[in-house]
């Protein structure tokens, strides 16, 4: 593994880590911008806009770049999260320089007002299918509540409404703002020769222009709200509980890592023991998220109407448990062992060490090797994760439930 | 580099296979058993799914906890799964581990403890996973679809039947056991990073026993029908449909495979383009191909708000019908290049490539090589899979809908 990196004039940083052994190649454009950058207004926007970036350019219309990206046999796609927009592909090395030159091209749309009628289409759509599963509307809405007016609440998706009423010119104006070569980061992995791809990289994106690309930071410890919602045509009640936890930044987010390991792995946890293996839900998990700045512990739970007082009570106890006598050795010992093979197996293939390595340069502005993070979570103790549970207690959540009526 | 293949056949029929893997730290392996939804007595739907849950919660000496004690201090990611045909207890992990994750398994397999007491909770959490399926119309829709397209007992659902979960009890679980455990008609497979003889001989230990008899091969019964709606005041209607095509012994299966790649492949594929580039009708929407041994068919999701549900489903008929009428050379290339190259991809992966090698075995008797499989895909042309959509045409289409509203299968 070789780490490469480089900044071009107008700030764009080109991150890359070759692995000559590799059969693939990955590459990826990753934008710090998500729905915490957007306006009540304009709510929906980023996500919105990634999917127009395969709309077209100047020279290609939308079926063009479909099929430019198809004769490569690159997969490929793109995810907006709520601070971030990351377009990424998976390929054989030999067309890596041609998918690289295409998503270059891509990062500047026409953004045609057609295209963004139809689409608008698509992502009511998308809305719509996202209500169908009360897993995600759950958490979405749980996210929001938690987050109260903190930008971390805004939906990724927006509502209905949002999208209704956003115009061209407002999408037009947040992309130039957002997509700056300032505020993202072109990065690879897998095979390929760096040389070759910085070469492509400074011709084609210099005359990108630098802007103010400012986002507002500020650690939010959550309103602590319970909120329940019903739906005639449910079946289960879905519970999301998320409380604050330590941004990505933190050196400790390992540590909280391995605490929601913990409590909330979908086998061999605290969540699984008392609540899974006695068939009181039938789903109990918990992840850590770390954002830029702060960050959630997320609980997700699924059990029938029958079980709620029940499982609700034993989640209080576990808190409680938590609260009061820690977590032993060895379920550290446990957790670690978990985290540290899907680390490793996940690196495995180019496409999933991308995302590691964007991600780190978007929060840290540094590379981590593999080792780095196998060596941070060998090193979290005991005390480690008694201190975080001190400072967070996950056990003060806010709460949102979607269930049939009672 | 010429890829290479480990095999070893014990006496009693078990198949052991392996593909080793250089620029991997990793390992993963599967034992395939035939208790698949379709395999088990009639009236036990559900069985496959119970039993991947029961045979976990105690083994050997170790009873549940420690159990899943042992199993997390190796590290391991279990991967249980029910197909039509088979249950397979599969695991990734660091390669270091991988003799002591075999034992666990073993142990597992072979001596769980199978407690009534444990047996409730296994099959309680496998009826609330059937309610909960409710709650999750996309997946429903696509394991009604299967219901309905595959001849019965093919078709079963894999996650199982409320009112014959109900009637399931210990004793009849622990005789399905008993009898579809057949290690005559296991598989095993391991790819990654392994030593194949140390394996052989920890697995003979174990698993070599006296020939058993081979399991009645399934009968396929009739098919269900054509439309079924299933109403939910949900947001969208979810629309399954399906239709027949060959089998992957069939020697027509790569040219099958290219043209459900020309309907669905990437996203210039006709589908995306017709459906939802185009009309903006869908978010997703989306057909692959689905192969059992003795059945296959074209599989389709869409998902649309109910007053596009009529034409989105309209203009995905319209696509099948048309894709015999002609297709461009580019069209074909781009098939082919992205077939090849999720081929590429999905080889860097050792739970694929464990979970390739155990299923090419039991469908076609015999290990692909990447290689064969490309020189297949790169043989076929405009020509050839025209050819085959004029001998194979699809229609008859199996329809499955959940929503607010109903279609009219034209």
């Amino acid at each position: 593994m070789e780490f490469k990196n480089k900044k071009l004039a107008n700030d764009l940083v080109i991150v890359g880590e070759v692995n000559k052994s590799a059969k693939s190649s990955a590459v990826g454009f990753f934008v710090k911008t998500g729905s915490r950058d957007e306006s009540k207004q304009i709510n929906g926007v980023s996500h919105f806009l990634e999917h127009m970036l395969f709309k077209g350019t100047k020279r290609l219309n939308a079926f063009e770049v479909n099929e430019a990206f198809d004769r490569t046999g690159a997969q490929f796609n793109a995810f907006t999260s709520e601070e971030n927009t990351v377009f990424y592909a998976a390929l054989l090395p030999e067309y890596l320089v041609e998918v690289t030159k295409l998503w270059i091209e891509l990062m500047r749309p026409a953004l045609k007002d057609e295209d963004f009628n139809i689409e608008k289409n698509v992502i009511k759509e998308e809305i719509a299918m996202y209500k169908d599963l009360p897993s995600f509307d759950v958490m979405d809405r749980c996210r929001s509540l938690h987050f109260d007016n903190h930008p971390c609440g805004n939906s990724v998706l927006g509502s209905e409404e949002s999208i209704d009423n956003l115009t061209a010119k407002q999408m037009k104006d947040y992309f130039l703002n957002r997509y700056a070569p300032n505020n993202m980061a072109l990065v690879f992995s897998g095979n390929f020769d760096w040389e070759q791809v910085c070469s492509v990289a400074e011709n084609l994106c210099d005359k990108w222009q630098k802007q103010t690309a400012a986002r507002l930071l500020e650690h939010y410890q959550g309103s602590k709200k319970k909120q329940r919602a019903e739906k005639p045509n449910l079946n289960c009640e879905h519970i999301c509980l998320m409380s604050a936890g330590v941004a990505g930044q933190d050196p400790r987010r390992f540590a909280a890592s391995l605490l929601a390991i913990i409590i909330g792995d979908d086998v061999g946890s605290r969540f699984f023991w008392e609540l899974v293996d006695k068939a009181l839900a039938e789903s109990a998990t918990m992840q850590f998220g770390a954002m830029d700045g702060t960050g959630t512990f997320c609980s997700y739970i699924r059990c029938m109407s029958e079980n709620v007082g029940k499982v609700l009570d034993i989640v209080r106890d576990i808190f409680e448990k938590l609260s009061k006598s820690g977590i032993a050795e060895d379920e550290l010992r446990k957790a670690k062992n978990k985290i540290l093979s899907a680390l490793v197996i996940k690196n495995e293939l180019p496409i999933g060490r991308l995302v590691d390595l964007g991600l780190n340069w978007t929060y840290l502005k540094q590379y981590r090797t593999v080792e780095d993070d196998i060596s941070a979570i060998k090193a979290v103790t005991v005390d480690d994760i008694h201190s975080l549970i001190e400072q967070f207690n996950p056990g003060d959540f806010t709460q949102f439930s979607i269930g049939p009526e009672q | 580099m010429t890829q290479r293949f480990d095999k070893h056949i014990l006496t009693n029929g078990m198949v052991l296979l392996g593909e080793p893997m250089e620029a991997v730290n990793s390992v993963a392996f599967g034992f395939m058993l035939p208790a698949g939804a379709s395999r088990v007595p009639d009236g036990c739907c559900g069985a496959g799914n119970v039993i991947a849950d029961w045979i976990f919660r105690g083994a050997g000496d170790r009873n549940s906890r420690e159990l899943s004690d042992a199993l997390e201090g190796l590290g391991l990611h279990r991967a249980s799964s029910v197909s039509s045909s088979h249950i397979t207890f599969g695991a990734a992990l660091e390669a270091g581990n991988l003799a002591q994750a075999i034992e666990l398994y073993s142990e597992i397999i072979l001596k769980a403890r199978l407690e009534a007491e444990q047996f409730k909770l296994a099959k309680q959490l496998a009826i609330d996973g059937v309610r909960a399926l409710d709650d999750d119309p996309r997946q429903k829709v696509m394991l009604k679809l299967r219901e309905r397209f595959y001849p019965k007992r093919l078709g079963r659902s894999t996650l199982g039947k409320i009112d014959e979960l109900k009637t399931l009890t210990s004793e009849k679980t622990k005789q399905i056991i008993q009898s579809n455990f057949n290690l005559s008609e296991t598989i095993f497979g391991v790819a990654g990073k392994y030593d194949f003889e140390a394996i052989v001989k920890q697995i003979e230990d174990f698993f070599e026993t006296d020939t058993q008899e081979v399991l009645e091969p399934v009968v396929p019964g009739s098919k269900a029908g054509k439309y079924t709606h299933l109403h939910n005041e949900g947001a969208q209607v979810h629309i399954g449909l399906m239709t027949e095509t060959v089998k992957p012994g069939d020697e027509d299966y790569y040219n099958a495979r290219v043209a459900v790649s020309v309907l669905s492949g990437g996203m210039s594929a006709r589908l995306f383009t017709e459906v939802r580039e185009k009309r903006g009708f869908c978010y997703a929407i989306g057909a692959r191909y689905h192969g059992l041994k003795e059945a296959a068919g074209v599989m389709c999701y869409a998902g649309t708000t109910p007053d596009k549900a009529q034409e989105t489903l309209d203009c995905i008929i319209g696509e099948f019908n048309r894709l015999g009428e002609g297709i461009s050379k580019e069209e074909i290339e781009r098939a082919k290049v992205g077939l090849k190259s999720a081929l590429i991809l999905q080889s860097e992966s050792s739970s694929s490539r464990a979970g390739a090698i155990g299923g090419d075995y039991y469908i076609l008797g015999r290990v692909r090589s990447l290689d064969e499989i490309k020189n297949r895909i790169e043989a076929t042309s405009v020509d050839s899979v025209l050819g085959f959509l004029r001998k194979n045409r699809f229609g008859d289409f199996t329809v499955v809908t959940i929503g607010p509203k109903e279609v009219t299968v034209k």
